[in-house]
């Protein structure tokens, strides 16, 4: 009999596999201010918030207008289930919306090309991103440039988006004529240029260029926000078109500025990676070597040279950290040591801190996970999708300027991986294939903290505690020296610094 | 002693990214065998699976950076006479895997405690029936997250299985028999996770059930018992291993096998049974293209 009940129990426990309820819901999004002077905050890439001319909507009292007021009442009236499911998807912030789903194109993008039968690896190419290898492998500093190309963006397309909205006035369509329902919150925002259809089209350009395999998905996604927000009484077909037009024209200026940032030249030729050796070996020192089987080239070993969004060339050269131990010395001894013995008696806990923050291939990647981090404090900000877009653009642009200089340390030492060093020496994650020194986790983490806790100063110390956690998960793991990880730290709060100095003066506080 | 008594462990199910709906020792309650009542049945199994080919979803191939995967475990096995149609078994495998390729850390540890009752539901002539419920419990918090050299996938599992067995009296036998494994959701280290086409941003990870069955024919007589058998699994859901990305605890772990064994029953000393066995997964989804070998010796305690 107590057999029977035990399995009876263990039926309930099995049985309960139900599908998972994912965590960061989206309630609709209830913005507690306008931020109605967001068209006069800071520009970064844009020169003006006018720079983009969008032109007068028509008038209220218009024929046009009260025919498209009419459309809008017409769609309402015979609304589907899967069209109540559209609008309450794109309800919970547009701004987070996308940021999910960026988030699901890096970890879906993010694996290597599988080797050739004549052991060497195919680049993945742009022109024909849906072959094996399939565009992009979007590795760390792919993710972190593109989860930074389309955040800043989205953040200068609003600013513009609310210069006009300010200047224009025209209310929601829900607002203007009471037979249409508020079936999306609108708040008291001016409806004119609609500020989901601003990032529907900055999204529909910069997903495409990203991840040009994904189209299908964007072109799906896209086409069910516009309809959501027309449908919601949100926004008028005119306040859409205006919006797209304006976020489409914005981001051609960003596909513009990532034609020419240097991420062509990042992934270099062989001679180069040969180069990498010789001069590290010419300075007495053991150089780093590809451990994946067959060897693989370094990951994009110039991204060190492409384009910052807050610091110049010169502050990447100026805050490199400094050398590591040499490779012959007995400090470096005794940091191998510490990682063989740190891995070899690491706890259960420390293991699952390794996994926690693995991040590796398929996942998306470490500038993912404090994207990931930071959208829940965002969403429960309540803040107007204008300043919602402001956090994503500066920690994503202190995660970027992290991936440049992180890879230019890295490529400048060139420094072996402990299991490098020592062949006996196994792994508890996948080992990445690029140099040690210094930790990119560590980096990514600490300026991400950093503007974190600058954005969210009650929470600062809880940032940081998870930063320090990130850090020395790739040491419980074998794959960094306690040197990667302090140097890595303590650049990622320097790198960082100028982007929250960009912040302090941009006229948001 | 009669090997009709003894109990057989099949240990196939270490297969492959440790595949199967019960690992190990569980598909002992997948036989006709029964030990009589205030009977105990004990048994140490050692198993040996490698594999140096996998199936990428459905394609085949090697990888250096895994090189060969080698599965090694011990099995403990009991089953107990309860009344003479009813057995109750209990089975514990410790389990290590190391591969021969790249830098992961070889992994060990107890993996999934297997409790099953086993009763006889009908006898007619040469027709014999089975119904099984057994239910696998991980015993330790292992890290399953690393496959493929996780040890198991740490879901709880509980499966429901019937038997139809028909012997002569020659001692030639056939039989079939299948089952359907729910498994519990399982929790990951990590707090987003990719697999099916979706980034799922949870830790908790939907576990599909598993259907299998075998089929198995020999002969079965005082001293030695030999069958052939032919099995399949299939994941009822889960996706497929990306291209050139690692497994996941719930892709869809399909696959073949055949496989034969060999129990004799020790002239000396009594109620001792030597058994062997050997499996080779002949085709697979998100699995390893694993060869078996098993060896173990059986004991009969009369109380």
């Amino acid at each position: 009999m107590r057999v029977t009940i035990a399995l009876a129990a263990v039926l309930l426990a099995a049985g309960c596999n139900n599908s998972v309820t994912p965590t960061e819901q989206l309630p609709p999004a209830t913005p507690a201010s306008t931020d109605a002077n967001a068209g006069q905050w800071q520009m970064l890439v844009l020169s003006s918030a006018t720079q983009i001319p969008v032109g007068p909507p028509t008038d209220a009292a218009s024929d046009a207008y009260k025919a498209e007021l009419a459309s809008i009442k017409q769609a309402q009236a015979g609304l589907t289930d899967a069209q109540r499911e559209t609008i309450a998807y794109w309800s919970g912030g547009a701004v987070l919306r996308w940021n999910q789903i960026l988030r699901e194109q890096v970890a879906r993008f993010n694996l290597p090309p599988a080797p050739k039968p004549d052991g060497t690896y195919p680049a993945p190419s742009a022109a024909n991103p849906f072959a094996d290898p399939q565009f992009p492998f979007s590795n760390p500093p792919y993710a972190a440039r593109a989860y930074s190309y389309v955040t800043v963006a989205q953040f200068e397309a609003l600013k513009a988006a609310w210069a006009y909205k300010y200047q224009y006035n025209r209310p929601s369509p829900s607002k203007v004529d009471s037979g249409i329902q508020a079936l999306m919150p609108a708040g008291d925002l001016p409806a004119y240029p609609s500020e989901d259809a601003v990032l529907s089209g900055v999204n529909e350009v910069l997903l495409k260029l990203l991840f040009p395999a994904a189209v299908d998905d964007i072109n799906r996604l896209v086409g069910e926000q516009r309809t959501a927000i027309l449908l919601g009484g949100k926004a008028a077909p005119s306040d859409i078109d205006a919006g797209v037009a304006l976020g489409k024209a914005v981001a051609a200026v960003f596909q513009a500025r990532a034609a020419s940032d240097g991420m062509r030249s990042a992934i270099g030729t062989p001679a180069q990676w040969a180069a990498f050796v010789t001069a590290t070996q010419a300075r007495g020192e053991i150089p780093w070597q590809s451990l994946d089987s067959p060897s693989r080239p370094p990951m994009l070993p110039f991204f060190g040279q492409v384009k910052t969004w807050a610091m110049t060339p010169t502050d990447i050269v100026a805050e490199r950290p400094q050398p590591p131990p040499s490779t012959s010395s007995e400090e470096m001894r005794q940091e191998l040591a510490d990682v063989k013995a740190g891995v070899a008696n690491a706890t259960r806990e420390q293991v699952a801190i390794a996994n926690k923050w693995s991040d590796g291939a398929g996942t998306y990647t470490p500038p993912g996970h404090w994207n990931d981090i930071a959208a829940e404090y965002v969403r429960d900000a309540h803040w107007s999708e204008v300043r919602a877009a402001r956090a994503f653009a500066l920690i994503n642009m202190s995660l970027h300027d992290s991936a440049v200089g992180c890879w230019e340390t890295k490529y400048f030492y060139y420094n072996p991986r402990p299991t490098n060093l020592d062949k006996s020496l196994k792994t508890s994650i996948g080992l990445p294939n690029f140099p040690s020194y210094t930790s990119g986790h560590s980096t990514f983490s600490a300026a991400a903290a950093s503007v974190l806790g600058y954005l969210f100063p009650g929470d600062a110390a809880a940032f940081t505690a998870m930063s320090d956690e990130a850090g020395m998960s790739r040491f419980y793991s074998g794959i960094h020296y306690k040197a990667d990880v302090q140097g890595g730290h303590d650049h990622g709060v320097r790198i960082a610094a100028y982007t929250i100095k960009f912040a302090r003066g941009d006229g948001a506080n | 002693m009669r090997v009709s008594r003894t109990i057989r462990v099949s240990v196939a199910g270490l297969a492959a990214f440790l595949a199967t709906a019960l690992p190990a020792a569980a598909q002992l309650v997948d036989d006709s065998l029964m030990v009589e009542r205030k009977a105990l049945f004990g048994a140490v199994v050692y198993g040996h699976d490698s594999w140096d080919r996998y199936w990428e979803g459905t394609l085949e191939r090697d990888n250096e950076n895994v090189g060969t995967l080698t599965t090694q475990s011990v099995t403990w096995v009991a089953n107990y006479g309860v009344l003479p149609r009813l057995n109750l078994i209990a089975a514990l495998p410790y389990v290590s895997t190391e591969a021969s390729g790249g830098t992961l850390q070889k992994q060990s540890g107890l993996q999934d405690l297997t409790l099953a009752a086993k009763y006889q539901v009908f006898d007619r002539g040469s027709f014999h029936g089975f119904a099984t419920v057994a239910a696998g419990l991980p015993v330790s918090d292992y890290v399953f997250d690393v496959l493929p050299v996780a040890i198991g996938l740490h879901s709880k599992q509980l499966s429901g299985r019937f038997l139809l067995n028909y012997r002569r009296e020659s001692g030639l036998f056939a039989e079939a028999t299948a089952a359907y494994t729910f498994r519990s959701n399982v929790h990951l280290d990590r707090p987003a996770y990719y697999t099916d086409g979706q980034l799922v941003l949870s830790d908790e990870v939907e576990m599909s059930d598993v259907f299998d069955y075998t089929v198995r024919a020999g002969y079965r007589g005082r001293k030695l018992m030999a069958p052939v058998y032919y099995a399949q699994q299939r994941t009822l859901g889960g996706g497929d291993i990306r291209r050139q990305d690692l497994a996941f605890v719930s892709n869809k772990m399909n696959f073949s096998r055949v496989g034969a064994m060999v129990v004799y029953a020790l002239p000396r000393p009594t109620n001792l049974a030597v058994r062997v066995e050997a499996a080779r997964i002949l085709d697979g989804r998100n699995v390893g293209k694993t060869t078996t070998v098993m060896a173990g010796l059986q004991y009969t305690l009369h109380f």
